[in-house]
């Protein structure tokens, strides 16, 4: 039976429909159960899911000066994924992520890659992401990314791309695991009818990951989560998680250094020794006698301890020296380098400027293309070409020339399209997909991830704090 | 358990048993104000010497003297508001949930999700409550929400460090309040009240503590100001007695590391306690009660040097 559908198949790849606008295979359930609603119905379904998100408290803040949290934006029609696809992606994600801290760890040490792509070995050298004070540091497992957040999104044909990784601090595992909860508790039936593989065993997974990155012979190694406080944005996350792995959560305060290096968390049954420390910070703030010296929210003697081997600090220092755009560029390079394999996920073709190559195809066709600075991140500085005049172009193609080396530039992607409830109405927005990747002695990668939807009309902007939403990502059999 | 966490949880539990006392106190003072006629400034006033400063309230006063001759009830509203929604007064109840509320954040992780639910759900009504038409459902809001929070607590939460330090605030508040009440009911004596509104008064200072039903299940006869104060300090078995919450204390010390002093300075206070008699002067209660207050202040800078600041060695 061939449903109607409540919008056509565009110039973008649909998750739910095929360019017949009939429904792709693996999707009619979900699609009839939605069209089935009546609009009482869908209120009392969105009214549902958002009471038991303000019941279940999953909030997160704007910004410090907001005191009011806000409820968590969650769409109730799930992006379904079947499993057989996401193996690939899966061994996709272990690959890249591997090679990646094979890379940073390599640029810390022994520099061979750098030595041999001398214009990449610039670029890192001059980034403010380059710590100098991590050369020399192996990680244990020489792993400096042992939690990492990939961005994907699917151009018009629906082919997976890595849009780009988040090795420093990747934020939203939390909210991926509330949205499952909410679903389960609002639409059960649709759940139950498909065979979705179940996502919670993450925190179990984190424990382990963080366990196996300490240098400490200790059975049980004393583990904590490290939040900026009750005003930061993630901070609902930061507590979620400390509280799903049995652990403390603590501030900076409630940490020091003792004279033999050791890291101490103060109790009310005195001084306690840690083992790993899970930092929801940014490197450059965890220790103000090496890196900020305004940082308010570091321990002072932790880069000592560290360097020591006698803490963990998850994820390392210095590991955002891959997270760079120019060196997103050099991953498929990397994979074959390091592990001597073909990457399995491609990634969005991407034009170094610091290349004479690159910078005169950017400049002669800079109206097809994104451009990006290399050290900007948040969206910050980025130039959209076909949706830019005349005289936008022109002086960004006078920056470029300016310095080469700060910009890459990439080809517009027609980000996919899934339904999504808007007033009731099943309406097309685009949306992202962040899995999250743990590596410790072993790897693992959740089932599916944290489905981010822009929830304006032709926005490609997913981010929450800029309006996002969120949808539950079902991996099926 | 992480110190910062242990004076957190302490002190959302102490201002919310503050809260919960605040809005009992001005519920049943309110009530009796409906049956003396008398002068009705001190019986106005006498609410902000118990919860908080005076001079402080003195001072937000745009006009003292017009406050002190203004009718009734234009007073009363000046003082509810005050004592109830003024959160620069630090004896409000405004303040008291604000400063919960902060503490709580921190806690969400140590606390039963129902308790954390319900704590939110008494900060959000009394935020959304009416702060130009006072009425005492407010006041009956907020003792229920602070009861079933408590009642959560004991029901559903795990036999931990937290709890013990919910307990230690929870009691040592309560203790605090107790002893203030008593002495601020003796002080107003001397206001020279005919000795039937006396009565009346320690009445409503009974009820005020929820304990005018098991006293009168003790007390057959007349209500006497010597049977009130041994009902109130010394009778182990009433909850909202001083004796009960030192013993509760006593019972916590148990649990908690190097807590020999703690259990030596709570010893201290019963036996202060305990020298309360029939035969004493109202001058002897006030030394006694004063000298229990310091006490608690005192056992307040142990916990606090024990438990809470520990810095580095």
């Amino acid at each position: 039976m061939n449903k109607t559908f409540s919008y056509q198949q565009s110039i973008f790849f649909d998750e739910y429909i095929d360019s017949k606008s009939s429904p792709r295979k693996g999707y009619n359930r979900s699609i009839d159960f939605f069209h089935s609603l009546s609009p009482s119905e869908r209120a009392y379904y969105t009214n549902l899911c958002e009471s038991s998100i303000s019941s279940m408290g999953v909030t997160f803040q704007l910004d410090a000066n907001e005191l009011q949290d806000r409820s968590w934006p969650l769409d109730l029609i799930p992006r379904i994924i079947a499993s057989s696809k996401w193996q690939l992606i899966q061994k996709g994600l272990v690959q890249r992520v591997k090679a990646l801290n094979y890379f940073i760890n390599d640029v810390y040490n022994d520099q061979v890659f750098l030595e041999k792509n001398p214009v990449l070995k610039e670029l890192i050298l001059e980034s403010s992401n380059f710590l100098p004070e991590c050369m020399g540091i192996k990680p244990k497992n020489k792993v400096w990314s042992n939690i990492c957040g990939t961005d994907l999104i699917r151009d018009d044909k629906g082919k997976f791309f890595v849009l780009e990784d988040n090795l420093r601090v990747p934020s939203g595992v939390a909210y991926m695991l509330e949205n499952r909860n909410i679903m389960k508790r609002v639409i059960p039936n649709l759940f139950n009818s498909y065979a979705v593989n179940p996502i919670d065993d993450y925190p179990s997974q984190l424990y382990k990951c963080l366990s196996d990155a300490s240098f400490s012979t200790n059975k049980n190694k004393k583990i904590v989560v490290l939040t900026p406080g009750v005003f930061n944005s993630a901070y609902f996350e930061h507590s979620y998680l400390a509280q799903q792995m049995g652990v403390e959560l603590v501030e900076a305060s409630d940490l020091y250094v003792s004279k033999n290096k050791n890291v101490l968390m103060k109790t009310i049954n005195g001084p306690k020794k840690v083992d790993v420390i899970y930092r929801r910070i940014d490197d450059v703030f965890i220790d103000p006698k090496v890196w900020r010296k305004d940082s308010k929210l570091g321990i002072p003697g932790i880069y000592n301890a560290w360097k020591n081997k006698k803490i963990a600090i998850v994820n390392a220092p210095g590991s955002g020296v891959a997270d760079d755009k120019a060196v997103y560029a050099f991953v498929p390079k990397m994979i074959k380098f390091y592990l001597r394999e073909e990457p399995i996920i491609s990634q969005v073709k991407t034009y170094v400027c610091a290349f004479k190559k690159d910078l005169n195809y950017v400049v002669n066709n800079i109206e097809k293309l994104v451009l990006k600075p290399v050290n900007e991140s948040g969206g910050y500085g980025i130039l959209i070409g076909p949706q830019s005049s005349k005289s936008e172009l022109k002086k960004y193609k006078s920056k470029i020339l300016d310095n080469p080396r700060n910009f890459v530039a990439q080809p517009l992607i027609k980000l996919s399209t899934s339904p999504t409830l808007i007033n009731r109405k099943i309406l097309p927005r685009h949306l992202d997909l962040r899995p999250f990747i743990l590596s410790g002695k072993n790897s693992f990668v959740t089932k599916g991830g944290l489905t981010r939807v822009a929830m304006k009309r032709g926005s490609t902007i997913v981010n929450s704090s800029q309006g996002g939403g969120s949808k539950d990502t079902w991996i099926t059999n | 358990m992480l110190s910062s966490n242990a004076e957190k949880i302490y002190w959302l539990s102490r201002y919310v048993e503050r809260a919960e006392n605040t809005a009992r106190l001005v519920n049943v003072n309110f009530d009796l104000l409906l049956d003396i006629p008398h002068d009705s400034v001190s019986d106005f006033i006498h609410l902000v010497e118990i919860t908080g400063d005076l001079e402080q309230f003195n001072s937000i006063l745009l006009d003292e003297k017009m406050f002190y001759s203004s009718s009734v009830s234009a007073m009363k509203n000046v003082v509810l508001n005050f004592i109830i929604f003024n959160s620069d007064n630090l004896g409000s109840i405004s303040y008291s949930l604000e400063m919960a509320k902060y503490n709580s954040r921190h806690l969400r992780t140590m606390l039963p999700k129902t308790a954390w639910e319900q704590f939110n759900k008494l900060h959000t009504e009394f935020s959304l409550s009416d702060k130009e038409n006072y009425n005492s459902e407010v006041m009956h809001q907020i003792i229920r929400n602070s009861k079933t929070f408590f009642a959560t607590i004991s029901d559903a939460m795990h036999r931990d460090h937290v709890f013990d330090f919910i307990k230690l605030g929870r009691f040592i508040e309560r203790a605090d309040m107790l002893s203030r009440i008593i002495e601020d009911q003796i002080l107003r004596k001397e206001a020279k009240i005919p000795k039937y509104y006396e009565n009346l008064q320690w009445m409503s200072v009974l009820k005020s503590v929820n304990g005018f039903e098991s006293f009168k299940k003790i007390n057959k006869g007349e209500l006497k100001q010597s049977n009130v104060l041994d009902f109130m300090v010394k009778l182990k078995e009433f909850p909202r007695s001083i004796i009960f919450c030192i013993n509760r204390l006593i019972a916590v010390t148990k649990y908690l590391p190097n807590s020999e002093n703690l259990k030596l300075k709570l010893i201290k206070i019963k036996k202060q306690a305990v020298k309360l008699n029939e035969k004493s002067t109202d001058k002897q209660i006030l030394v006694i009660l004063d000298l229990l207050q310091l006490g608690l202040i005192d056992l307040h800078l142990e916990i606090e040097k024990k438990f809470f600041n520990r810095s580095p060695i």
